[in-house]
């Protein structure tokens, strides 16, 4: 495990070297160590040692619901969280691009792309499930960015990155999910480029109710599956593992 | 300048490596939430109202415990809520923002914002529906939070006032979501806590309405609401809320302990009427197994174990008992065996413990229930901090909330005022030692 941990900022190295700065011109931040603010609010990473209870065999109650909302996409311009998604299921995930917290946006996105992978070659759930990355960051996260953050993704099913025209149209989104997030100062009153957040991941029925909510630093991919598989289920679909 | 690649690479890399790491409040908390490290500036005591004392009236009481503050060791506010509702456990929400405090009589429960300003919570909501929204549920006893929605163990019912139970579930906002029963063969409630490391959730069981809002004394001279306390833990199944096995654990398991490191897949509880400590773990099958590990005090005199707090590192369990006024402090290291490495008198009666993220500092509430608190001159109603430096205890302060004119300290929880501030800061955020290590 040392070895698997002390690769990761080689990792991040590489990728830097790689020389894809896309990045929008940001006003400059003094330097932080990003685990200064890890450690005071977010979960470690996590590894689920437990099979996820079979599809089915539990019910997901109603938490929830959501309403529609605005959102900005380059590719559609202006839509929405009900255009976007339509009567599907949808798991949805709120982060900032520029996140360094490793258990916090990366880990949330990483989550997100194995279940890309793994919806498109499950022929139960491909085309019913609709992937949804929302930025909390509109200032940093234009749509540009969020596209081509989704193309170094390659994803194999429909899956969505949006961001909002700034903080009025993101607002209420945040207010509605329940996704409290809030820029970090420092004691100077600087902002630090980085966000309080607790990440929470979403998944939606086809009537846009909330029917789970996942932290992202205790998130099993397995389950999320066995979810959309339980949610798919409902209708006397068939469930399959 | 993040970019892109960082990004994406980034989080591929993460997706790749298994680390192991703890996780969990200052020290008892739901994993779910976010811990604040460093010092504290405030612990928050939900304080059963007494009548004749200030207003009467059950309260949040705030006190400054941050040593560099002018008013360290003071109370800094009080927020009544109105009448006596027997005020016990509470919880902060997902977030942080919100403490969830309960009352065992009536089943009222209290909102508190604590975010906007920490020093002085406000209460914001209150939810007087419980039974009825639960179907039945009677004494909200721990509230547990789970992202997006708050988990609260029941202790009773309001068809018969006795011991069988359920666990309700509300959503951030307040509202309902569903109620699930404990299982026929094991229906007394009282903690709950979730490993989500395990996917396993364990459930202890104390008794119901009519023995808890009942003198002590009376209690224990009838046989037959003796017969009417639980001797069980339940593993469920977290995730799917179901219950998969049943312990036994005869006495009255009351708080519940999940170790906090990586591969200790165990618990620890204390049974309040037999006086022994338990160890609750997983075994290679899968499986879980109580075993009881050791005896607190001389089980013959009744000590009655109550709340306990076991340190980040999983090295250090407090064992509070109510009758003597001690603590018991077992090094744990080998779970197993625990050894009894320091007793103290803290006061003539003591129920509550709660330890700091770094376990330097231990804070004691001396109120169980209000009939079953002692009376005349044993009845000492007080919070009292001490440095804890691994072998003994040294007083910090005591608030006497007698004299203060506020009620029963019962249970605590810590607030800070930059982790709402959203300040970055240098130097506060120690990391506990042995705590959080990848392998």
């Amino acid at each position: 495990m040392r070895r698997a941990l002390a690769a990761l900022p080689v990792l991040l190295l590489i990728g830097t070297a790689a020389g894809l700065d896309l990045d929008a011109p940001r006003p400059a931040a003094p330097a932080l160590d990003p685990a200064a603010a890890a450690y005071t609010y977010t979960v470690a990473p996590f590894v689920a040692e437990y099979d996820a209870p079979a599809p089915g065999t539990y019910s997901l109650p109603v938490i929830d619901r959501i309403e529609d909302h605005q959102l900005f996409d380059s590719a559609a311009g202006t839509t929405s969280l009900a255009a976007l998604k339509g009567d599907r299921l949808a798991v949805v995930a709120f982060v900032y691009t520029t996140c360094s917290e490793a258990n916090g946006c990366p880990l949330a996105e990483a989550i997100m792309h194995r279940l890309d992978g793994r919806i498109a070659a499950d022929p139960a759930l491909a085309g019913r499930v609709r992937l949804l990355t929302i930025s909390f960051d509109p200032e940093r996260d234009t749509p540009l960015r969020m596209a081509l953050i989704r193309g170094a993704f390659k994803p194999k099913t429909d899956w969505a990155f949006v961001t909002t025209t700034g903080d009025a149209q993101l607002a209420p989104i945040l207010a509605d999910f329940g996704q409290p997030v809030s820029k970090l100062y420092y004691e100077d009153g600087t902002w630090t480029g980085l966000f309080r957040h607790v990440l929470k991941v979403f998944l939606l029925d086809e009537q846009n109710r909330v029917r789970n909510i996942y932290s992202t630093g205790l998130m099993s991919p397995d389950l999320v599956m066995n979810d959309l598989r339980t949610l798919a289920g409902e209708n006397g679909q068939p469930v399959k593992q | 300048m993040v970019s892109v690649a960082r990004f994406v690479t980034g989080l591929l890399a993460i997706a790749t490596f298994t680390p192991h790491l703890a996780h969990a409040d200052e020290t008892c908390m739901s994993a779910y939430m976010p811990k604040i490290t460093g010092q504290e500036d405030y612990v928050y005591v939900w304080t059963v109202g007494v009548d004749g004392v200030g207003d009467g009236s059950d309260k949040l009481v705030t006190v400054d415990a941050n040593p560099k503050s002018p008013s360290y060791g003071k109370v800094v506010s009080s927020v009544s809520v109105g009448g006596r509702h027997e005020a016990h456990h509470g919880g902060f929400s997902d977030d942080r923002r919100y403490l969830w405090m309960g009352g065992l009589d009536d089943s009222a429960i209290f909102v508190f914002d604590v975010a906007t300003d920490p020093g002085k919570p406000k209460l914001v909501k209150t939810i007087d529906s419980f039974a009825k929204d639960s179907g039945g549920v009677v004494g909200p006893h721990t509230f547990f939070a789970l992202p997006g929605r708050m988990l609260i163990s029941g202790l009773s019912n309001d068809t018969d006032h006795g011991g069988k139970t359920a666990l309700v579930e509300y959503n951030n906002n307040g509202e309902y979501v569903q109620t699930l029963w404990l299982p026929d063969n094991a229906v007394y409630g009282y903690d709950v806590r979730v490993q989500p490391r395990l996917n396993r959730m364990l459930t202890s069981s104390f008794t119901g309405w009519n023995n808890y809002m009942t003198e002590f004394g009376k209690v224990v001279s009838n046989p037959e609401a003796m017969k009417q306390f639980g001797n069980t833990v339940v593993v469920w199944d977290a995730h799917a809320r179901k219950p998969i096995q049943v312990l036994d654990v005869p006495g009255a398991p009351l708080e519940i302990r999940w170790a906090l490191q990586p591969r200790h897949n165990y618990a620890f509880t204390t049974t309040a009427l037999t006086s022994k400590l338990w160890l609750i773990e997983q075994q290679p099958d899968g499986t879980f197994k109580a075993s009881a590990v050791a005896d607190i005090g001389d089980p013959k005199k009744t000590p009655l174990p109550v709340d306990i707090s076991l340190s980040a590192d999983d090295r250090f369990l407090f064992v509070d008992s109510f009758m003597d006024g001690m603590v018991r402090v077992y090094d744990v290291s080998d779970a197993h065996k625990p050894r009894l490495v320091r007793e103290q008198q803290i006061g003539k009666q003591l129920n509550m413990v709660s330890q700091t993220w770094d376990g330097e500092r231990v804070y004691f509430t001396s109120s169980l229930l209000a009939k079953w608190d002692k009376t005349g001159a044993d009845n000492e109603q007080v919070l009292k901090a001490y440095r804890w430096d691994g072998k003994a205890l040294t007083p910090l302060f005591t608030v006497d909330f007698t004299k203060e004119g506020l009620g029963r300290p019962h249970q605590m929880h810590f607030g800070q005022n930059q982790f709402y501030k959203n300040q970055i800061y240098g130097g506060a955020g120690k990391r506990p030692p042995a705590v959080a290590r990848a392998e």
